[in-house]
């Protein structure tokens, strides 16, 4: 690709570039990847993937995404569109090895002991803070606030009933909340700033 | 209230992405995958054109398209001939248009090329 295309494309807005890609354009859609990669890759380690396979399942939800391009009319944003595809095939591929009724029944203090670290640093640091949720309750979280779905989307993504998808989301933001408040009581969105 | 800042500023945590130093190579391999995906496509596309193309080619010589072919341009042969004899008796345009008949294969193959054409174009709409 020229770089005088590059900058064409740098200079449109994802809405613009789905349109584009819809009609089979490559680089367009190449563009989106480019700006939403990492946003995706990282939700997905945020739900636990390993940093190996969340990076193999962002690619297949950018390739779905490309498949299914003209189903996305731009009313909601990009990233939260290509997000919950990402979302959706990370829990299938955990539903076809198996391993979400495993996560499910996973203690729920697992990894309690490496965010105490964290806290003492001083910093807020979400990736550390969603380490001292339970499985469960760190899926539930990252899908409903990560990825943008609802309770009941969550719940029915996940196969569990409505109240338990609520009660994991609830027990995490507690925790979440513990871990991420800022000893000087300043604001969540000034204290990254300083993280 | 304290609630749905918390809630909020959470949100807006997950919506910052984390920079990964690979984040250019990812692209690529992405982009890698969908040309590999699309010449694959248009690939079979292609056959799928090619071999409609043939099914339509030996439909159209197995229902005795050729000989229809001929005893149509021998009528209408026969039709401009009667009318060019009162125009300019002596001239024998018959003998013209049979002596040819590498005329009508080329008008089959092209036809099969254009068959093959149109429906390469509905499958990749499709």
């Amino acid at each position: 690709m020229s770089g005088s295309q590059q900058l064409r494309l740098a200079s449109l807005h994802d809405v613009e570039l789905a349109a584009l890609a819809a009609t089979g354009d490559r680089s367009s859609f190449g563009e989106l990847v480019r700006r939403h990669g990492s946003g995706v890759r990282g939700l997905l380690r945020r739900m636990g993937a390993p940093a190996a396979e969340a990076d193999d399942v962002a690619q297949d939800a950018f390739l779905a995404a490309f498949e299914g391009i003209a189903e996305f009319r731009g009313e909601g944003a990009f990233a939260g569109w290509v997000k919950r595809i990402a979302a959706r095939q990370y829990l299938r591929r955990l539903q076809r090895e198996k391993r979400l009724a495993s996560l499910a029944l996973e203690a729920e203090e697992a990894g309690q002991d490496q965010a105490v670290q964290s806290e003492a640093a001083g910093r807020i640091d979400l990736d550390e803070a969603l380490k001292t949720l339970g499985a469960p309750e760190r899926l539930c979280v990252t899908m409903c606030y990560g990825a943008g779905l609802s309770h009941g989307e969550a719940a029915e993504a996940l196969n569990l009933p409505l109240g338990t998808v609520k009660s994991h989301v609830k027990r995490g933001l507690e925790k979440l909340r513990t871990r991420l408040a800022p000893a000087d009581g300043a604001s969540l969105e000034g204290s990254r700033a300083n993280g | 209230m304290a609630e749905l800042d918390f809630e909020r500023g959470l949100e807006r945590l997950f919506a910052e992405a984390p920079s990964f130093p690979d984040a250019e190579a990812f692209a690529n391999r992405v982009e890698g995958c969908l040309a590999r995906g699309w010449n694959m496509r248009s690939w079979l596309i292609g056959a799928a054109g090619v071999a409609g193309g043939v099914i339509g080619a030996s439909q159209l010589i197995l229902s005795n398209f050729v000989n229809r072919v001929e005893d149509a341009s021998e009528g209408s042969s026969k039709l401009i001939q009667a009318g060019i004899a009162q125009v300019k008796p002596g001239f024998d345009l018959l003998t013209l248009v049979q002596s040819d008949w590498a005329v009508v294969w080329v008008a089959s193959g092209l036809a099969v090329i254009a068959m093959g054409f149109v429906l390469t174009k509905v499958i990749e709409e499709i």
